[in-house]
């Protein structure tokens, strides 16, 4: 990532912050529908956001957020199908109710819940779509760069803790 | 009912019922009385190995899902297995997921006590030899030895999931080994350490566990000890195909272990404590 | 991997806001990918014959394009790549025109996320393998489940397509619910005019085998393949010999069985035949009324039947028929009116049923055809029709409209007003909800025409006086209370799920909502298939619909059949999800939440049992893959690999 940036830096010439990275995971039926019919719109974007297309949020394993988020990904974005409107009948009640549990289950462990959020965006809502991504961007943002689990650890932070237990 | 009437008990209950039974789980004394290890019976006259005692912490529900294949073979015989209350809850959850069938089970249920955590024992009295018995005596761990008779207060000896044990009678048995338990903790105080946990700050919580999961070797002991990590050796922590972890020594590897345990219990843990 | 890429302008689509060459030189960069170039139009004829030269000039084995959406052009690229001797599936498409150049114009910033997006597909490509389609034969045969004028027009144009058509129907006749009616909406014609002739149509037809008073035991198999076990209901009558003469019937002396096509109005005979038009014309002896098999006398029927057609000893049969498709047209049954204590249903003789009065109507109904009440055979002065009786009520589990109830209280009104034209006519009513071709005018001549008395209102009370029925409500419209003493009460009933059509879609694997109306696989695109391919809906099951509406969803269904027909192989989509057998941990969580039943066990040589996925069933969700706690089964194209790769591609 650095290399990419430092190369950035010298064709341009241009200074900038660091950029932030945002994993999508975006149904292929509804969210990667709607993320193209924002496109289509021409509804401008932030450019932090970087999708992957999967079949159905049903797909998505939470471990795939867990894993995004330890390793440096500074958001998370899990988007499909409305509930109900889902290709496959189902696959989104699973997912939510998988997201849901994540959800809850992230502070308990430390992770910043606010880079994780879950949504849905049908195909027809390029509007709805490029709100969502705004505001997500824009949180990740104020929250600035996730440094996910660092090899070194905070002994100072961990031995508070301690002593107060 | 005293201990040593109870693994009467239980011998008896066994020995009447082994025309019935191909297998019978439960557990023996180790290399010393200080010790119980689990045992699998196979032959009437084996049946006085077993015991019952505050030492048999192990949860043996966690054997049926998994090394058990291989003797389910004989048409209409059943396993019969010993269960602590909170083993018992372990085995709903292996019955509820079809990993086994009820109906090829005979489950001896033992209210219990709590089991003695050895480590916290050995703590107060590094040199314990010759033992002969240990037991609870209401709220005393009792150690009597070929020379003494040693009490502990049982908070100080007890394992700490035995302190905040709500279920010490089994919830599905078909016979029950003595009379059923109170709990010595009421409910609303259960999650008290959690909540107090929930009140300290993300950084905090971030640090104690990367604290908690920087000492983890990734010998993958607690998957295998817990009843329902019912993948083993199939575990995707150790899986090369998908590759969810690398050989990689560091904390992010040890993290995503831990999540990758904490997620696929996620509404199936029964707080065993094994 | 000889990996290849190219990253499309699109014109200035893409290039106006992304540096493309400073993407294509970056490529290079990444593993494997050893030729990168930027192109004008990578979609277009040369843009095409490009990507096919580089292929063999660098000997490619695997290509991505960084262009527009994959929605768009993923089939031409795949198509350009496979021209050139790859597999289909060994290409990736980076969407850097939707999701990156029309959505900022910062072009550093964009320049960079193109980058990335590029990386991932490569990255994920690397992990890709040459996936193959696979060939099914289809059995050419069809099961129509059901014989109500949806199943029959679903039969009729398979079997006029040529098709061999399987109809099983529970009653032991066909018609259904429309054999019942006396004239239909908006245009007042004979319901057994125009359905008798299509009945005969299916008892004549070669092509076309019916099993009445049968209802399907299992199903097993998948599209192009079902093997359907089908229960045949000892009629204890053969029906081989039966030539339906109607003597038996008229010597039963067991005179007091409950009549189910007159809905209870009169009585029948244990061996009956439910009407003169019946097809098949077969009697039947009910054995909870026939006096030999509940007290072991009489035996009347086998002493007059001339074709000793009799059979005391029949017991249920099961047989098997192998069939490529289904259609389900399984219809509807009547919301129970005893549900509204306070209209009195069942308890007063004279409130009954929109299809109770459509018998009093009919001609060949108990009656004659004359409206009478049921109390005392007298005719009615004053008919008041209640509206939405188990509709629209979510306090009784109705919260939907049935559809039909505004349109068939219009007809049986203009009726009454025909046969008896001093009977005054009342329609107590929420909403008027006439929306078909010719419907409001149809309400509109109700009202103006026949004079018929429309009260916006609901009834809260009906209760008896003297011989009559005071039902008692408000108009909102004048704002008073409404007191009418009527001699009939019509309480328009709605529709609900036919019994037993839960069980039924556990045995198809398919899926029904909270009030056991099967769900349609897509609301608005799919809306006579269901999420289990090669079973396909028609009429009422699906949701509340008229006659035309089910006429034309029994031939949309057809027409489905038709076309999976007109192939004689089915070739299967490879991006289905695959059990690695050595990993399966037989658990069964993959075969409990696969949405389409394409999971089930198989058994080893050494007697394990491990999931099996069916891949003519799997629709590819990656649902299963998703749940499996080791990871056994893998969606292919879309493996745990592919998206940790993707994820590690931005991570890194």
């Amino acid at each position: 990532m650095n290399k990419k940036r430092d190369m950035m830096i010298s064709e341009t010439g241009t200074q900038r912050e660091k950029e932030i990275k945002i994993i999508g995971f975006l149904c292929n039926w509804c969210s990667y529908g709607g993320a193209d019919t924002a496109g289509v719109c021409r509804f401008k974007q932030p450019t932090d956001l970087r999708i992957i297309r999967i079949p159905c949020t049903g797909r998505m394993d939470p471990l795939f957020v867990v894993k995004s988020l330890i390793y440096g990904a500074d958001g998370v974005l899990v988007s499909g199908c409305h509930p109900k409107d889902c290709h496959y009948a189902v696959g989104n009640l699973y997912a939510r109710r998988r997201m849901e549990l994540l959800k809850r289950f992230l502070p308990f462990i430390g992770i910043d819940t606010n880079r994780f959020r879950y949504t849905w965006v049908s195909a027809s809502e390029g509007q709805l779509w490029q709100q969502v991504v705004t505001e997500f961007s824009e949180e990740i943002h104020r929250l600035g760069p996730n440094a996910g689990l660092n090899e070194k650890m905070d002994a100072e932070t961990a031995l508070s803790l301690f002593n107060t237990k | 009912m005293p201990m040593d009437e109870k693994t009467k008990t239980l011998q008896e209950d066994f020995e009447k019922n082994f025309a019935d039974l191909e297998l019978v789980i439960g557990w023996e004394t180790g290399f010393d009385r200080l010790h119980a290890t689990p045992v699998f019976i196979r032959q009437p006259s084996e049946l006085g190995k077993l015991v019952w005692n505050p030492l048999c912490s192990q949860n043996l529900s966690g054997y049926l899902a998994k090394n058990l294949d291989a003797s389910i073979q004989e048409d209409g015989k059943k396993i019969g297995i010993c269960v602590k209350g909170c083993d018992s809850r372990s085995l709903v959850a292996l019955i509820q997921e079809n990993f086994i069938d009820r109906d090829r089970l005979y489950i001896v249920g033992i209210p219990c006590e709590g089991t003695v955590d050895l480590r916290r024992l050995m703590h107060l009295k590094p040199s314990l030899e010759n033992v002969r018995k240990v037991d609870i005596e209401g709220d005393e761990a009792v150690v009597e030895t070929d020379q003494e008779t040693l009490r502990f207060p049982i908070e100080n000896v007890l394992a700490r999931k035995c302190l905040r044990c709500l279920y010490p009678n089994p919830v599905i048995y078909d016979t029950m080994i003595g009379t059923p338990l109170k709990p010595r903790i009421s409910e609303d105080k259960l999650y008290s350490a959690v909540e107090k946990f929930d009140t300290s700050d993300r950084k905090q919580r971030l640090a104690f566990w990367k604290t908690e999961f920087n000492r983890c070797i990734r010998c993958y002991a607690c998957r295998n000890a817990c009843p329902l990590c019912v993948c083993q050796d199939n575990c995707i922590a150790e899986s090369r195909k998908p590759k969810w972890l690398t050989q990689r020594d560091g904390i992010r590897e040890k993290f995503l272990f831990h999540m990758i345990h904490g997620l696929h219990l996620a509404g199936r843990c029964t707080e065993c404590g094994e | 991997m000889r990996i290849g890429v190219f990253i499309c302008k699109c014109g200035t689509n893409i290039a106006n806001t992304v540096d493309t060459e400073a993407v294509a030189r970056k490529a290079l960069e990444y593993p494997d990918v050893v030729y990168a170039t930027d192109y004008m139009y990578t979609c277009s004829e040369p843009g095409q014959e490009e990507i096919r030269e580089a292929i063999i000039k660098n000997r490619l084995q695997g290509v991505v394009v960084a262009a527009c959406t994959p929605h768009m052009h993923e089939p031409t690229f795949r198509r350009a790549v496979e021209k050139a001797g790859l597999n289909r599936y060994m290409f990736e498409q980076a969407n850097i025109r939707e999701h990156v150049s029309w959505v900022n114009k910062d072009r550093e910033s964009n320049t960079i996320k193109a980058m990335d997006l590029v990386h991932m597909a490569v990255e994920k490509l690397r992990l890709n393998q040459p996936l193959f389609s696979s060939k099914v034969p289809i059995n050419k045969r069809v099961l129509v489940i059901g014989g109500g004028i949806a199943g029959i027009q679903a039969a009729m144009d398979c079997s006029d397509g040529g098709l061999d058509v399987v109809m099983v129907e529970r009653e032991t006749t066909i018609g259904g619910k429309m054999a019942k009616l006396d004239k239909t909406f908006p245009t007042i014609d004979c319901s057994s005019c125009i359905l008798g002739p299509k009945m005969v149509d299916i008892s004549q037809k070669e092509n076309i085998s019916l099993h009445a008073y049968s209802e399907i035991e299992s199903v097993s198999g998948y599209i192009g393949n079902f093997e359907v076990k089908i229960r045949k209901k000892a009629t204890y009558v053969d029906w081989n010999a039966c030539t339906g003469c109607g003597e038996c019937t008229q010597k039963c002396p067991s005179k007091k069985t409950y009549d189910k096509f007159n809905e209870g109005l009169g009585s029948t005979t244990a061996i009956n035949i439910p009407f003169p038009q019946a097809i098949p014309k077969r009697a039947r002896i009910n054995a909870e009324s026939c006096l030999y098999l509940t007290k072991g006398k009489c035996k009347k029927c086998e002493k007059v039947c001339p074709a000793d057609a009799i059979r005391f000893d029949m017991e249920d049969e099961i047989i098997t028929e192998d069939v490529g498709a289904i259609v389900v047209a399984t219809g509807y049954d009547m919301f129970d009116y005893s549900v509204y204590g306070e209209y009195g249903g069942g308890r007063y003789p004279d409130v009954i049923t929109s299809l109770q009065y459509e018998r009093i109507l009919s001609a060949s109904g108990p009656y004659g055809g004359h409206i009478v009440r049921p109390s005392d055979g007298k005719e009615p002065r004053n008919i008041v029709f209640l509206s939405c009786v188990g509709s629209r009520d979510a306090s009784v589990g109705r919260p939907y409209c049935s559809g039909v109830c505004c349109m068939y209280i219009a007809k049986q009104a203009i009726i009454t007003r025909d046969h008896l034209p001093d009977c005054n006519c009342y329609v107590s009513y929420m909403d008027i909800r006439s929306p078909g071709k010719n419907y409001d005018e149809f309400i509109r001549r109700a009202q103006e025409e026949y004079g018929i008395n429309y009260i916006r209102g609901r009834v809260g009370k009906i209760y008896p006086k003297d011989d009559r029925l005071i039902v008692q409500g408000v108009d909102t419209l004048m704002g008073v209370q409404m007191d009418i003493e009527a001699d009939l009460v019509v309480l328009a009933t709605g529709l609900e799920a036919s019994e037993g059509a839960r069980e039924l879609a556990e045995k198809l694997r398919i899926s029904y909502d909270q009030y056991g109306w099967y769900m349609e696989s897509h609301p608005k695109l799919r809306p006579v298939e269901t999420n289990t391919a090669g079973v396909y809906l028609a009429g009422v099951c699906q949701g509340p619909k008229d006659i035309p509406a089910s006429v034309a969803q029994g031939s949309a269904a057809a027409a489905k059949v038709q076309i999976l027909f007109s192939r004689d192989t089915i070739e299967t989509d490879p991006q289905v999800a695959l059990v690695n057998e050595r990993v399966c941990i037989s658990c069964g969580k993959c075969i409990e939440v696969c949405p389409f039943g394409a999971i089930q066990w198989k058994t080893l040589r050494d007697g394990s049992q491990k999931a099996e996925v069916l891949p003519t069933v799997c629709q590819g969700c990656g649902l299963c893959n998703a749940t499996c706690p080791p990871k056994a089964v893998q969606l292919q194209h879309c493996t745990d690999d592919q998206i940790l790769a993707e994820v590690n591609a931005v991570c890194e």
